[in-house]
């Protein structure tokens, strides 16, 4: 008996979590479909088909440039997601798997480098770029994110746990360090890899700051700046136009996320995440 | 030959010693790219904000040099003092959140439940973990308000009265740890999940079988496993929460007063509010030491309590 109602509560705070939290989604993509503020803003929410429509969409998309933004979001956290696989694998595996003077001190300042907030480095980041001619084009936003020390960190406790002996086999037949790396390393690190380049992609596709400092032209916007320039616009206007302003940032991700997900759990699974 | 024999190397003796000077040379073509952009992209910065806590600037004209004294006005803020409160208290209530309510839903999760049951569970719990904080803050500034809000409306219903979630120097804090805390669980459920999954079955069945109860199962087979997970997770999200930013910022402007201010918020502020560059690399500064202290602190407390096979 008592065991069916652990059972039964389980489920319950379970569910309760689960509804708690993806309410609010819920919440914001009925708005992004509601006629009307009134529509929006009745209590408790209702879902009749019959008052849902599509217009709040449309006006997103006259109001900003959003497939504009669409397109500018893509091309930065593509690229630095494409860029950081590339930096944190390479690093990791020196990290991981090669002997050299210094290595210590070097990957403590990996882990230093997680305690610098970029909005404390942002200024002289900003000079830097400006330096560089860089100010108000997309590299501006691409560049910061090469590095990542908290990519190189979860890629190295990744490569710590691949067998030694597979090395070794690859040694005997000849192979040089790149050679093992691209052949021996990387083929048995999808899912980590899968995982940097969704919690890579996703962080770069909702940065905030780095835009609203760097860029100055409306056009070369990404999505998180478009939603504020929108918000702002319709802070006394529809709350509909919004949402749907929100919901048409969330899906893209969402659908990343959705594609790649299971990858993260076993790939954290397997590294087993030890400091 | 003159070259001796070198002895066999201690451990597990599956890697024989390798000349070091080959794999230093591999070592700095492997993390070349890395060091090129850390320098360019992090340190320099980074070298930038020290330098800049020396002046007095505000973007516009010449920087003049005052030695250390953004550093001795650090003493005199006491609107400082009170951010550090707040970000203190925020923190820590976001650390204990994720740490002790994410544990006890990844162990719900591990509960005998159909596959797709399990699956829609833990989607639930991350999605919003990939959504942007301004998408978040915006959602919730509609969810949370005082009049409108679908809170208050639930709350409502319960029969308990409208709360001022946005405005009131108790509530605002609150909300920030609530929203914060519902962006970031999802992380460290997953991360819980896999270091449960990690758990060798035998050691559970063998406790089983000595006759522990759920109870002892948890704290004499689970817990001291799961330690280094749960060192992980006190660490990164030690660094998360101190550094929020963008929840104040959306959701509450700081206030009522400093109630819900952080400390990167406030140098975020006094750089680009008032263009006082230098203050506010003096604030950065420090409060990079605070955080490398705290994290050296864990590490070093960390070897009383966690267990490593």
């Amino acid at each position: 008996m008592s065991r069916i109602l652990s059972r039964v509560a389980t489920f319950a705070i379970l569910a309760l979590a689960a509804l708690a939290i993806t309410a609010p989604f819920l919440w914001i993509f009925r708005g992004a479909f509601s006629a009307s503020d009134a529509e929006l803003y009745k209590l408790p929410p209702t879902f009749d088909p019959a008052n849902l429509t599509a217009d709040n969409f449309g006006q997103v998309t006259d109001q900003v440039p959003y497939f504009r933004f669409f397109a500018n979001s893509i091309v930065v956290s593509a690229t630095v997601t494409a860029a950081q696989i590339v930096t944190c694998a390479t690093a990791a595996y020196a990290f991981a798997r090669l002997r050299f003077r210094g290595k210590g001190v070097l990957f403590a300042v990996v882990v230093g480098s997680l305690m610098i907030p970029i909005q404390v480095t942002i200024v002289p980041l900003f000079l830097v770029m400006s330096k560089l001619g860089l100010t108000n084009t997309l590299w501006s936003l691409i560049l910061p994110g090469i590095f990542s020390g908290f990519g190189i960190f979860l890629l190295r406790q990744h490569f710590l746990a691949l067998p030694y002996e597979l090395e070794e086999a690859a040694k005997l037949d000849g192979a040089g360090h790149f050679r093992t790396f691209a052949r021996v390393i990387l083929p048995l690190s999808g899912p980590s890899i899968a995982t940097l380049g969704i919690l890579c992609f996703t962080y770069w596709w909702n940065d905030l700051l780095l835009p609203l400092v760097m860029i100055s032209d409306t056009e070369r916007q990404t999505l998180p700046v478009g939603l504020v320039l929108l918000a702002g616009r319709f802070s006394t206007g529809s709350l509909g136009t919004i949402a749907a302003g929100i919901a048409m940032a969330i899906v893209p991700v969402l659908i990343v996320f959705l594609a790649a997900q299971r990858y993260i759990v076993q790939s954290i699974a397997s590294s087993g995440l030890k400091l | 030959m003159t070259e001796r024999q070198a002895p066999p190397a201690p451990g597990r003796g599956a890697s024989p010693q390798r000349p070091a000077r080959k794999d230093g040379l591999a070592a700095f073509a492997f993390l070349s790219p890395s060091i090129v952009t850390f320098v360019i992209f992090v340190l320099a910065p980074a070298a930038g904000v020290l330098y800049l806590s020396f002046y007095d600037w505000n973007l516009l004209s010449d920087g003049t040099f005052v030695g250390l004294a953004n550093f001795e006005r650090l003493f005199t803020d006491e609107r400082l003092l009170r951010v550090y409160g707040s970000t203190v208290y925020m923190a820590l209530a976001i650390l204990a959140v994720n740490v002790v309510l994410g544990l006890l839903l990844a162990v719900l999760l591990e509960t005998r439940m159909p596959r797709w049951l399990r699956g829609v569970f833990r989607l639930s719990f991350l999605f919003p973990f990939v959504i942007s904080a301004a998408a978040v803050a915006l959602i919730w500034r509609f969810l949370l308000n005082k009049d409108l809000g679908l809170v208050n409306y639930l709350l409502g219903t319960l029969g308990v009265d409208r709360i001022d979630w946005l405005g009131s120097s108790v509530w605002a804090p609150i909300s920030i740890i609530i929203v914060n805390s519902w962006k970031t669980i999802g992380f460290s459920i997953l991360v819980y999940i896999a270091g449960l999954q990690a758990i060798p079955h035998q050691l559970k069945e063998a406790a089983i079988v000595d006759g522990a109860n759920a109870w002892t199962r948890f704290w004499r087979v689970t817990f001291p496993l799961l330690s280094p997970t749960i060192f992980f997770l006190v660490v990164i999200n030690t660094i998360n929460s101190f550094q929020i930013f963008a929840e104040p910022r959306v959701l509450t402007q700081g206030g009522p007063g400093d109630a819900s201010r952080t400390i990167v918020e406030y140098l975020y502020d006094r750089a680009f509010g008032d263009f006082d560059l230098g203050y506010a690399s003096a604030i950065g500064i420090t409060f990079m030491l605070v955080l490398i202290v705290l994290t050296a602190i864990q590490f070093r407390f960390s070897r009383r309590w966690t267990f490593y096979e």
